[in-house]
Parts: structure tokens; sequence; C-alpha cells
């Protein structure tokens, strides 16, 4: 079973799936995903469809797993409502009704918790200024931009103090500022506040700034988890297609070919485009300026199919 | 368990849903409604002889017969339905609250906000009627006994328009089917099988209470009888409802 932990944490798991699975009729949610999270802040990282939400309602027992065991605290989420006060989450869907305030929706949820009024008014105001929303707490939602409804959703979870936060793809839709500013505040949650947080993206480098221990999720499973560091290293065993697109580039081919690094070079549609798959790419990138000048070829454009993070789990699994 | 950790949660439930009833643009309909309402019983107010009977009868067709099933689909169908469809529940689903009793703060908002409108029309038409016909102790007793059954109905309508929310992933067409064929249609022949309604339950207390009009005469089920049908409806759905509440997965 994969851990996203550092080594030498013992700690035991915050949450932990074992064989893991869930489907909606014919549709895979989960399959036979196996984690183990801890304290700290971790990554959940996955294309889109990949299952994160479908792991985090698992978590929160919104749904019921089909196959597979799930403990998180120790304890079995499903119709375990008790549980719910010890975890926050900010679903990636908008639900907000926008005719409150924030203020009114944040009291709305305390009555859920069945926070005391005084002690919820204080909560209230201390959330605000955690998410940096204080001036905003008494206008109407519906006027709230992309960022504030994502702050006051944050707020939410917040409230009850939870240990653990779920935040799925809290990032998402965000212009760039907004996306700093919330990447700061979860390394703050858990930094200043010591919540455990796990949140989703489908964005490799946003969790890279916020963590370093990740799951990685494809098509259901758990294809790695860790430090990213360490994934890195074994996305980096595996063959990169790079193509080049330029004029003569049957000679770059053809030197291309006996170089260590080069696992094949193949024509694409014309004889201006070449697919060179290569087992070390941080050689093939050190040698292209030497091999460019020995062959005269003239690139016009050189890419990396593989920059996308569909293809780093593609690796992962195998194809 | 501490009271205020079920008491607090239903009643933040409650407070929220009745604002969403009351306060949602469907409020148009309620307004058009009861206007239709005062219209209609305004005007037959000006052409009747027998005040009384002519006012009871009125409040029982209009009101007892038609409105209250219709509004009530109206409202309870769509209400846990409209949330579950916006993912809006996940707020509810996720708080540290046993469902079956957050399933209950949702009934207490229909209940509470369909009893409201249902009175606010009988008291309209009711206005409109008598404001012209003259409001003595008999009418007013009239007022206040089609106030009170139609708070009757609102609590039974309420539970089971709110389970077919859960039951059903378009309660809707049930909606329409029970409230206007089986309540209307099935509730309006003749004989046994028109007991098989709410309505007629509702009507048959009615009838106990008020002496005047077509409710006076009806034929109904003694008002013992039919109050322990309309709490055992009331019950049963409400209990189905939130065993199938609590039971269900909300992706």
């Amino acid at each position: 079973m994969s851990s996203a932990v550092p080594a030498g944490n013992f700690k035991p798991p915050v949450i932990q799936a074992s064989f893991l699975s869930k489907w909606y009729g014919d549709v895979i949610g989960l399959n036979g995903m196996n984690v183990i999270i801890h304290e700290g802040i971790t990554g959940i990282v996955g294309p889109n469809g990949a299952g994160k939400s479908t792991f985090f309602k698992l978590v929160m027992g919104t749904i019921k797993s089909n196959a597979g065991d799930l403990l998180v605290f120790g304890q079995r989420p499903w119709g375990n409502w008790r549980q719910l006060s010890s975890i926050g989450f900010c679903p990636d869907y908008e639900f907000l009704p926008l005719d409150m305030t924030g203020n009114e929706y944040l009291r709305f949820l305390g009555g859920l918790q069945a926070m005391e009024k005084n002690a919820l008014e204080k909560r209230i105001a201390e959330v605000a200024i955690i998410v940096r929303m204080k001036k905003d707490m008494d206008r109407k939602m519906g006027g709230y931009s992309k960022g504030m409804k994502q702050r006051l959703k944050i707020a939410g979870a917040l409230l009850h103090n939870p240990k653990l936060l779920l935040l799925d793809e809290p990032l998402s839709g965000l212009d760039p500022i907004s996306r700093r500013d919330i990447i700061e505040l979860i390394k703050s949650l858990n930094r200043d506040y010591g919540h455990t947080v796990i949140v989703s993206s489908h964005v490799l480098h946003e969790i890279e700034r916020m963590t370093h221990s990740i799951a990685l999720i494809y098509k259901g499973r758990a294809v790695a988890s860790g430090v990213i560091s360490e994934i890195r290293n074994l996305i980096s065993q595996h063959p990169h297609n790079i193509i080049l697109e330029g004029k003569n580039m049957a000679e770059l081919a053809k030197a291309l070919i006996d170089r260590s690094y080069t696992y094949s070079v193949g024509f694409n549609n014309n004889r201006n485009s070449i697919t060179v798959k290569v087992t070390i790419p941080e050689e093939f990138f050190d040698s292209m300026p030497e091999l460019v000048e020995m062959t005269g070829a003239r690139i016009e454009r050189m890419f990396s199919q593989d920059d996308n993070l569909e293809s780093v789990f593609k690796y992962m699994v195998g194809w | 368990m501490e009271l205020n950790k079920i008491i607090s949660p239903v009643l933040s439930i409650a407070r929220y849903s009745t604002r969403k009833i009351l306060f949602n643009r469907r409020w148009i309909l309620s307004l058009i409604i009861a206007v239709l309402v005062g219209s209609i019983m305004g005007y037959a107010a000006t052409l009747v002889d027998e005040p009384l009977d002519s006012g009871a009868t009125l409040l029982d067709v209009l009101i007892l017969s038609f409105i209250m099933p219709i509004i009530a689909m109206i409202y309870g169908s769509s209400l846990i339905r409209n949330e579950i469809e916006d993912r809006s529940i996940t707020q509810v689903i996720i708080a540290p609250l046993d469902r079956r009793i957050a399933y209950f703060g949702y009934y207490i908002s229909l209940a509470f906000a369909l009893s409201i409108i249902m009175v606010l029309i009988n008291l309209i038409g009711w206005l409109a009627f008598y404001a012209q016909r003259g409001m003595d102790g008999d009418s007013l007793a009239i007022l206040a006994s089609m106030c009170l059954v139609s708070i009757m109905g609102s609590l039974a309508y309420s539970a089971l328009f709110l389970a077919s929310g859960v039951f059903l992933k378009k309660p809707v067409y049930f909606g329409l089917f029970y409230a206007f064929i089986w309540e209307s249609f099935i509730g309006s022949i003749p004989g046994a099988i028109s007991h098989f309604t709410v309505r007629h339950f509702v009507r048959s207390v009615a009838a106990g209470w008020v002496n005047y009009g077509s409710i006076g005469t009806y034929d109904g089920s003694p008002v013992s009888v039919s109050i322990a049908v309309l709490v055992g409806i009331t019950v049963a759905f409400l209990v189905l409802g939130a065993i199938v509440f609590d039971k269900s997965e909300y992706p």
C-alpha cells in the first residue's frame, strides 16, 4: 500500500484506504484504491474524472463504497455522522445560497454544528479574518467574485475548527492572484492553525506549491503516493515523447539514433516532423545545441507530449 | 445526547428552508392563488342568498379540495429534491447530525410554511366574502375551523410530498398525478374509493366542525377516525422519508 507521507512519520494515519472501490452503475469512480494519508498537507492529484471527488465523498460518508475498506481517524465514515464534527469539507461545486450574506450563511452552518451563539459569533469573526473576508461578510453572496466564494466555502469548512480539512479543487476557475492567495491560505491552515489538509487538483505544480506529499490518482487508482521528488524520479525512468519540427529533420533523426538516451525515433506525418522517445530527457535537452549544429537542422518547434498530467499517469500505469 | 445538539441544527434547517420556501419566487404563485380565491369569493358574495352556506362551500371547494394539495405538491416535492439536484444538500449532509433528524427539520419548515400560506389564503377568501356579508360569530367559527383543518391537511400533505422528493428523482410527475388525478378526480368519485385520499379525511374533519354548506353535509368518516388517519399518514410518511433520506447516497 502506498503512503503519502515522508519517512519517519509514525503517527496513526488520518485516512487509510484499502482496495477501496466505488462505481456508479457502469461508471467506475474508484477502482481498488490503496492509500494512507497522514497529518500535514497532502495533495491528491489526478486528471478530471480520476476519482478525486469520489474519494472525498467517501471520506465524508456522503456516498458508500462498493468494495474495500476506508478508515478515517480509525473509523468507517458511512453512517458515522458523529465523526463529521472532526472534518470540514469544501466541495468543488457551487452551492452557496446567493441571496444570503456571508455572515448569515456561516450562522446557518454554525447552527448545523450546534455551536453556541456567542461562541459562533466569535468564531465567525475569526474565520472571516483567516480567509480574509472580514469586510465582505455582510454582503450578499450573489455579489461575490469566484475567489470570494471559494474563500467563504473554505470558511464554512473551517467554522467548527475540524481536525481534517478536505478541499476539493479549491483553485479551480480562480484568477492567478486568487490562486496565489488560496495557496498561501491553505499552507497557513496547516502551518499556523494545525489543520490536516487534503487538497485535490489536476495541476501538479499547483500542489507542489503547497506540499511535498502527494497521491497520484488515475482512473480510480492511487498509482503512486509519497514525496513529490520520489514520484518525479519514478516518472523520469520512463521514456518521454518529444516532438521536433523544422527543416533537415532526417539528418537530426540519424544523429539521434546513435545516442544512448534515445529509445526510438520516428517520422510523423511529413519529413519535417519527428517524434523522439528518450529515456533521459535531461541529457537529450543538454545535447540538442550540439546536435543541431552538427546536422545543420533548423528546429522551428520542439515540445514534449508528456508535459500534461494525463501522460504522467499513463507512465505510472505502464501505458 | 445533549438536546441542544438536536434542537439547534433542526431549527437551523427549519429557518433556512422556511426562508427559501416563503421568499423565493414562488411566493408570486401563492399570491396569485390568494388573489384568485379572494376575487372568486368576493364576487360570489354579491350573488348568493345564504352567506354562511355559500362561504363555507367555497372555502371547501376552492381551498380544501383543490388548492391545498396543489400548493403542497409544488412546495413539498421540490424542497429536498431541488437541494439534492443542485447539491446544496451537501451542507446539511456533512453536518454532524443524524440525517433522520435533519429530515425532520425540513419537514418542520415545509409544514410551517404551508400552514402559513393556507391560513393566509383562507383568511383572504373569508375576508373577501364575509366582509361584504357580515363577519359574525358563525362566520368566524367557519374561518377558525377551516384554518385548523387546513393546518392539519398541511401537516399530512407536507409529509407525503416531502417524502416523494426523497423517494423519486422526478417527484413532480408523481405530484401532478397525485394532486390532480388521485386527489381531485378519484377523491370526487362517490363511494368508498374516495376514502383513499387525504382530501377525504381532511374534509371529514371539517365536516365534523363546520355545519354549513357542502362541507356541513359531507358524508365523511368520523372526526376521531379521520384525525387518527391523518396523523397516521403524517407519521408514516415522515418515518419512511427519514429512513430513505438517511440511507441514500448523495454524490
